[in-house]
């Protein structure tokens, strides 16, 4: 009979900080150290916490000019050729030109807004990869004290700079409480 | 991230302004200022004009209200932004507020410019129609009223007399009819209806028997609402009006919107500078709470004053927007302007360590949105006017849209005072940036002064000849000259007021949030 083995491949590690500022001063260290699949999860918004991790500027605000500007030049263009070029429609005796323009803009203005806000979800969703039912991290209780009282850092085992025993000895060098090897789901 | 800075290591007697650095400049704004007042005082003195041509002091009247108007919405919006950063209980803004308040101060001392405006009749005859037009009414009545008292009071006096002839008679016929219809109680009834009828209308005629007083004051109202009937016409309008538009409620409101603003932002840099001493958290929680209240004050004090200055200037359109219109350009503009001032302070060594890029990023923020809510407020009182296509409603874009400059000014507006500014100041970076804040701000402070000027300016065209001319050639001088005037006295006097304390609330409990904000 062969030796049955029940051992996942490792998600990455977990690390518990004791406080806000332990884990912004690790999360310098850990920048600084060039990983680059990692988080850090806290029960409140840390400021300065992105520059502390090294984020770059999130391309959704790029995302959201492209959506707003193709609801509204897609509102200006379907009002203006239809009422104007394809089918004059006369109201008020006003002028079918260039002048109508006012008579527009609410719907330029709604659509403009509201494929904006669709370009921020989906952009979100699909920046985040959500939706999704799990998450390898959830399995771990330690991890799940991050909505509460906990300070966590997560590095990944897909992260090029990962070893098992050398991000060990960097995370509790850093000052971790606690930290911890979580499996993978599959 | 730098550690955290605390406000103990800051003195406690917070940031004196620089005499020696600003000084020079404060003198050269009085000097300019007080010169280019003479000078359009000379100007305005001598210039009455003879009869049947357009004077020159009614030209001036315009550009004294325009100067006069641009430099309140600027000191108003100090109010503003005090009340806003008090009521909503804020910490970010403490290093920048007693600019807000500073420049808030200025704002009775703009409205005292204004006083020309009230006191010469010559100036408010040339502004406001209603003026003029209301005391020809009241005079016109005054003399209908004597000329006709004795013949009415004869008319009505022998109008009564031959009712009650009228009324005797048909009590003798009724009454003789009644026994003759017996039990017909259809025509018993028509009969005694017939004479309860009658009767009402001899009520009515001698309750008309007025006295002296009540009879002149009727005849006057009648005059105002229909004229004498054959050469005045009457104005019902400016009859129905004048329950607002009458000169002492004017006069006295002028008087209320002084006292109003002034105490406001009064009350609140007393407490705030009281503060800067004694340390008291009690001056926080006072201001917050009072803001509260105050900003109803403000709200009505601005509201009223536009509508009294510049809504009228065409008695008969009106736009329930317009206090909202002029209050949405004053947050904007007075924002730009502190993202001025504060730049210029820096520039002469003031707030080194301890306004940082967070702060102009916050301003950047207050001032991009409320470049969004003036284009809302904006484009909603056009849109609105524009759709429903009434007369008494249009004729102010019309006007406004009618010449060359005036219809190029509307392009600049929509363009300048939103479009660029809203693309600019979408970026974060930008907003970081003092060079480029300041010259958004300065170009938002030119769109101000376009904003205010197509405003007034094309009335004074076509009120003071007639509708002949839209545009008085020359007269862009004296605008020129009093915007110089009361730019120059209100530099001066918002420099003054920087040196009169501190240049931000060193004892202030929300100090050292303000000097760590980040966002």
């Amino acid at each position: 009979m062969k030796e049955k083995t029940n051992s996942k491949p490792a998600y990455g590690y977990i690390a518990e900080f004791e406080n806000a500022t332990a884990i912004y001063h690790a999360a310098e260290k850990v920048r600084d150290a060039g990983f680059k699949r990692w988080d850090v999860h806290s029960p409140y918004p840390i400021h300065g916490m992105d520059a502390a991790m090294g984020l770059k500027k999130s391309w959704l605000s790029a995302l959201v000019l492209a959506g707003g500007a193709t609801g509204g030049l897609t509102a200006l263009f379907l009002q203006f050729f239809t009422q104007v070029n394809l089918y004059p429609t006369v109201v008020q005796g006003k002028p079918t030109d260039f002048s109508t323009l006012p008579a527009f803009f609410p719907v330029i203005f709604e659509l403009t807004i509201l494929l904006s806000a669709f370009a921020v979800l989906g952009g979100l969703l699909v920046i985040l990869l959500l939706p999704r039912l799990n998450h390898p991290l959830l399995a771990s209780k330690t991890f799940l004290k991050f909505s509460d009282d906990g300070f966590i850092m997560s590095i990944e085992a897909r992260d090029p700079k990962f070893s098992r025993e050398r991000t060990k000895e960097l995370l509790e060098s850093l000052g971790a409480t606690n930290v911890e090897l979580v499996e993978d789901e599959v | 991230m730098s550690a955290l800075k605390s406000a103990d290591d800051f003195p406690k007697d917070g940031e004196a302004l620089n005499q020696s650095k600003t000084g020079l400049l404060k003198m050269a704004f009085l000097f300019v200022g007080v010169a280019a007042l003479l000078l359009f005082a000379i100007l305005a003195m001598t210039g009455g004009g003879e009869d049947g041509e357009v004077s020159r002091r009614s030209m001036m009247a315009y550009s004294w209200l325009f100067a006069v108007m641009f430099f309140l919405t600027l000191a108003v919006g100090g109010i503003f932004w005090t009340l806003v950063h008090n009521a909503t209980n804020s910490g970010w803004g403490v290093l920048v507020r007693r600019l807000m308040e500073n420049l808030g101060s200025v704002t009775p001392w703009i409205l005292l410019l204004g006083l020309p405006l009230v006191l010469s009749s010559d100036f408010k005859n040339a502004l406001w129609e209603w003026i003029p037009e209301q005391a020809a009414l009241v005079e016109g009545g005054e003399k209908y009223a004597e000329a006709h008292l004795e013949s009415e009071k004869a008319k009505r006096a022998k109008e009564l007399q031959t009712a009650k002839t009228d009324f005797k008679t048909l009590e003798k016929v009724t009454a003789s009819a009644i026994t003759k219809a017996g039990k017909n109680k259809g025509e018993v009834s028509f009969l005694n209806e017939r004479l309860s009828h009658s009767k009402t209308k001899l009520a009515e005629l001698e309750e008309g028997q007025l006295d002296d007083k009540a009879l002149t004051s009727e005849l006057q109202v009648h005059f105002m609402r229909h004229g004498d009937g054959e050469h005045v016409h009457g104005n019902p309008l400016l009859y129905h009006k004048s329950g607002y538009l009458n000169i002492s409620s004017w006069t006295l409101r002028y008087i209320l919107y002084v006292l109003g603003l002034g105490g406001v932002i009064y009350t609140l840099r007393k407490w705030s500078v009281a503060q800067d001493k004694s340390g008291d958290p009690k001056y926080t929680l006072m201001m917050r709470r009072w803001s509260c209240g105050f900003i109803a004050i403000f709200g009505i004090c601005w509201t009223f004053l536009v509508v009294d200055w510049l809504m009228v200037l065409d008695y008969t359109w009106f736009s329930t927007m317009w206090g909202v219109y002029l209050f949405a350009g004053s947050a904007v503009s007075s924002m730009a302007l502190l993202v001025a001032i504060l730049t210029y302070l820096r520039s002469t060594g003031h707030f080194k360590d301890t306004i940082t890029m967070e702060h102009y990023h916050l301003m950047g923020k207050l001032m991009h949105s409320f470049v969004i809510f003036w284009a809302y407020i904006a484009f909603s009182q056009y849109f609105l006017i524009w759709y429903a296509n009434i007369t008494e409603e249009t004729k102010f874009y019309l006007l406004r849209n009618t010449d060359f400059f005036n219809s190029y000014t509307v392009i600049l507006l929509v363009i300048g005072h939103f479009f660029i500014p809203f693309a600019a100041l979408l970026v974060r970076q930008v907003k970081k940036t003092p060079k480029l804040m300041v010259a958004i701000a300065a170009w938002l402070l030119l769109m101000q002064i376009a904003d205010i000027y197509w405003i007034i300016i094309p009335e004074r065209g076509v009120s003071l000849t007639g509708g002949a001319q839209m545009i008085i050639p020359g007269a862009i001088w004296f605008d020129l000259l009093a915007f110089i005037a009361v730019g120059g006295i209100f530099g001066f006097l918002l420099l003054r007021s920087f040196g009169k304390s501190s240049l931000y609330p060193s004892q202030d409990p929300r100090l050292e949030e303000s000097l760590n904000v980040v966002n």
